[in-house]
């Protein structure tokens, strides 16, 4: 016999410790916020660097060590690290190349020499948004750039 | 126009990255929260939730070589978690829709996609603090009602809105 749901109505803690008024507007909130994480997003591109350098090294462990599986899910550990980093931060861009190059890399098991030069064009992408500083939203160079990279995943995957 | 008062909550927030860790603390700093914790994996985390006992939980997905998941699991199903019913905002990067109900599944409350901005977890915060869904026990599912669709349900999609940025 299946099991039979059983409801819980939880002590509803957080509304009782929570005025929904009294505090800073939304607006001046987000503001607040945004003020507060200043000097953290001016550091980011130091991080970024450290982060970039790092994922270029796994390329060429990867590359030295055949491409194995272990050192493919090195790669995508980064990557996926900076695709969510990159436009928390404050580059977009950044997490469009990054959630491009882990979209390539999920699943994957090996790399042959066609494969491992999308990752190559993945990371030198994200140095030179890095090098020409594109920070910001960029819409239509966001736009162009998603559909140059599938388009690449795809004649090149 | 005054908003919601976030200066008595106490939030925990777990991710493994330095820099994202420092992210939310600033943002929510900003909010006006005073009493945050931190952690860089889920056994932490969960340690920092029995010790200190957050009203809500901020969590990465993926912290190699744990997993924010789990970490849910024991939240709600430890018979030494403190409290069951912790309201747990799940970070990720991952946003297919099969990743979204995996989460919902495990008992999550809600789920902001990285890259996160400070207008897309003010949202979160608040659709939390509003949440009235029951909490359900099926199987080996005990969580935040799945099938509830009240107003205040926090939405468990994708953040995709632009003036979130």
């Amino acid at each position: 016999m299946a099991n039979r749901p059983q409801k819980f109505q939880p002590p509803n803690r957080l509304a009782k410790k929570v005025k929904k008024s009294g505090g800073p507007s939304a607006e001046k909130a987000i503001l607040r916020a945004l003020n507060a994480a200043e000097d953290l997003i001016d550091s980011y591109q130091g991080w970024a660097v450290d982060d970039l350098a790092e994922l270029w090294k796994a390329y060429e462990d990867a590359h030295a060590a055949g491409h194995d599986a272990a050192q493919i899910d090195k790669m995508f550990e980064i990557a996926h690290a900076i695709r969510g980093e990159g436009g928390s931060f404050g580059f977009q861009l950044i997490s469009t190349i990054g959630d491009s190059l882990c979209k390539f890399l999920e699943g994957r098991k090996e790399l042959g020499a066609r494969e491992s030069e999308v990752v190559k064009v993945h990371i030198l992408a994200m140095r030179a948004v890095f090098r020409q500083d594109l920070k910001g939203p960029q819409p239509s160079m966001e736009r162009d750039l998603r559909q140059l990279l599938a388009l690449l995943r795809e004649r090149m995957g | 126009m005054s908003g919601y008062d976030f200066e008595t909550l106490k939030v925990l927030v777990a991710d493994d990255s330095r820099p994202m860790r420092s992210l939310i603390k600033s943002f929510l700093l900003g909010f006006g929260v005073k009493e945050m914790y931190e952690a860089a994996d889920a056994n932490e985390a969960y340690e920092e939730v029995k010790s200190n006992e957050p009203d809500i939980v901020i969590t990465d997905w993926r912290m190699p070589p744990t997993d924010g998941l789990d970490l849910v699991r024991q939240i709600r199903m430890d018979m030494e978690s403190p409290n069951p019913y912790l309201p747990i905002i799940m970070l990720t990067g991952f946003t297919e829709l099969h990743r979204v109900k995996q989460a919902r599944d495990a008992g999550v409350t809600a789920f902001l996609a990285k890259p996160i901005s400070a207008a897309a977890l003010y949202r979160r915060l608040c659709t939390v603090i509003d949440d009235q869904r029951p909490f359900v026990r099926v199987g080996e599912f005990f969580g935040p009602d799945r099938r509830a669709k009240r107003r205040s349900e926090p939405y468990m999609g994708v953040e995709r809105r632009r003036d979130a940025q």
